[in-house]
């Protein structure tokens, strides 16, 4: 049962990291920070708090030590986006267009923390260029995406068909 | 206890997490991205790569179609252009092609021989990037190794690489490094610097001039100098979009460089230095090195072959 729970999470986070960094490496358009997306969708799921942020960390750290920016740098901001998820996430549990919005909104701190703790770490050239078409369009493509995927993901690593269900 | 009741340790968690996030930070700015941060980087690629590797075989199609349906509009225009910068190039390629004839008469007739030590090149597919940093499918096993240049096939320059496994590494785009790259513009030598946070319509970067005699013009173009220790000379970088004048002794202008590493789908790596280890030996080990120590006051001579 937990076992299988952790590995739904750690394949889910595995996915992620190799879509984000070949599909959504390659695409200027459509831009989501999937993996952003999956500390923030865990926070909706009955998995333990410690578990949901140490797995935001860990998310974080391999985007890091697989890029050429600062170690540490996304998995600071990931676990505080993941923290501000779970004290947020009744707030978001009323349907899937608020979850979706929930879900953008965090993005959003998540994308501006980046480049406001990059800048302070002089790292802002190394997240690209565009500092504001970034903090428009990851946070609208994860509104999407979330709008998609939300209550799947939320229903498979719960193993609950009743979970995010609205009327 | 993956899943278990909720419990209210998240904030203790959340604070020692960010502690160890922070001092992870300040390891990599005090190790500059060497020792156990390089081994971290270098295995976490190692494990990860071989999956993109693989999800490449099934992205690359997709990527192309959708870059193909977003440049569809200005697919006509563009076509016109290339038609005119092929006419361009096929006129310069006919005017290079006497001149090398030329050159090879005169090598004939002046018994010269030509310096045909050229790098080792080793051409990778770009198969995936982490914000500005490229991930090739080349590594330590195909002769990629930290720090080499790393130019697009029509050589012009790209970047260096940043970290490297058995089988991937990551390159550094000049446009996203926080050092600067020591260039030529005409006969002037000047510091290229990355602009951070620059508009998406172009990319752009600050070239300094610190010890100007004479003006630069738009259209200059800007190459490697020798006197850059990462890259070899002459590689072209840019071309400067604004004409400046020296103000005092030092003028600032933008250059664009040739490269946009988003759209790139193809590097090459060079070998270089060709020969660390000789080039060295050569210029900086004397043959034979006197070693005094003082209290026994004996002098031991060693050989370049005694040291191994």
């Amino acid at each position: 049962m937990r076992g299988r729970t952790a590995l739904v999470i750690g394949l889910t986070v595995v996915i992620a990291v190799v879509i984000q960094t070949t599909l959504f490496g390659r695409l200027r358009v459509v831009t989501p920070d999937l993996v952003m997306l999956i500390g923030i969708l865990l926070a909706l799921t009955r998995v333990r708090t410690e578990a949901v942020l140490g797995v935001a960390f860990l998310s974080g750290l391999i985007m890091d030590l697989l890029g050429a920016s600062l170690i540490g740098l996304r998995a600071v901001v990931y676990t505080t986006v993941a923290f501000i998820a779970i004290r947020t996430k009744e707030r978001a549990e009323l349907g899937r267009v608020t979850i979706a919005l929930w879900a953008g909104a965090l993005t959003l701190i998540g994308v501006v923390l980046i480049l406001l703790i990059g800048t302070l770490f002089g790292q802002a050239v190394l997240l690209g260029e565009g500092a504001v078409s970034v903090m428009i369009l990851v946070p609208l493509a994860n509104v999407a995406v979330a709008a998609l995927l939300a209550p799947t993901f939320v229903r498979l690593v719960d193993r609950d068909r009743t979970a995010l269900r609205y009327p | 206890m993956l899943t278990s009741k909720q419990s209210d340790r998240a904030l203790p968690t959340f604070i020692s997490l960010l502690v160890i996030g922070v001092l992870l930070m300040t390891f990599d700015v005090r190790l500059e991205g060497g020792g156990v941060v390089g081994v971290l980087r270098s295995g976490t690629q190692a494990i990860v790569s071989p999956m993109q590797r693989i999800a490449a075989f099934g992205v690359t199609p997709i990527a192309n179609a959708l870059d193909s349906l977003s440049n569809v509009a200005s697919l006509r225009e563009q076509n016109a252009a290339l038609s005119a910068q092929l006419a361009e190039s096929q006129a310069s390629l006919v005017a290079v092609q006497d001149d090398l004839a030329k050159l090879d008469l005169l090598e004939q007739i002046y018994d010269l021989e030509t310096d045909g030590a050229e790098l080792g090149q080793t051409v990778a597919n770009v198969i995936g990037s982490v914000d500005a940093a490229l991930i090739i499918d080349k590594g330590i096993s195909n002769g990629v190794l930290i720090g080499q240049p790393v130019i697009d096939t029509n050589g012009y320059v790209i970047g260096t690489v940043k970290s490297a496994s058995s089988g991937s590494a990551t390159v550094l785009p000049i446009t996203a490094s926080r050092d600067g790259l020591t260039v030529l513009v005409g006969s002037q030598t000047g510091t290229l610097v990355t602009r951070p946070f620059s508009s998406d319509l172009g990319l752009e970067m600050d070239l300094d001039v610190f010890d100007a005699r004479e003006p630069v013009l738009a259209g200059d173009r800007v190459l490697t100098s020798a006197a850059s220790t990462d890259y070899p000379a002459g590689l072209p970088v840019g071309e400067v979009l604004e004409d400046a004048s020296p103000e005092s002794t030092s003028l600032t202008t933008s250059v664009r460089p040739f490269v946009d590493p988003e759209t790139l789908r193809f590097v090459v790596v060079l070998a270089w230095p060709p020969d660390p280890v000789s080039a060295a030996t050569d210029d900086t080990i004397p043959e034979t090195t006197e070693t005094t120590i003082a209290e026994d006051a004996t002098t031991t001579t060693t050989t370049p072959e005694d040291d191994g």
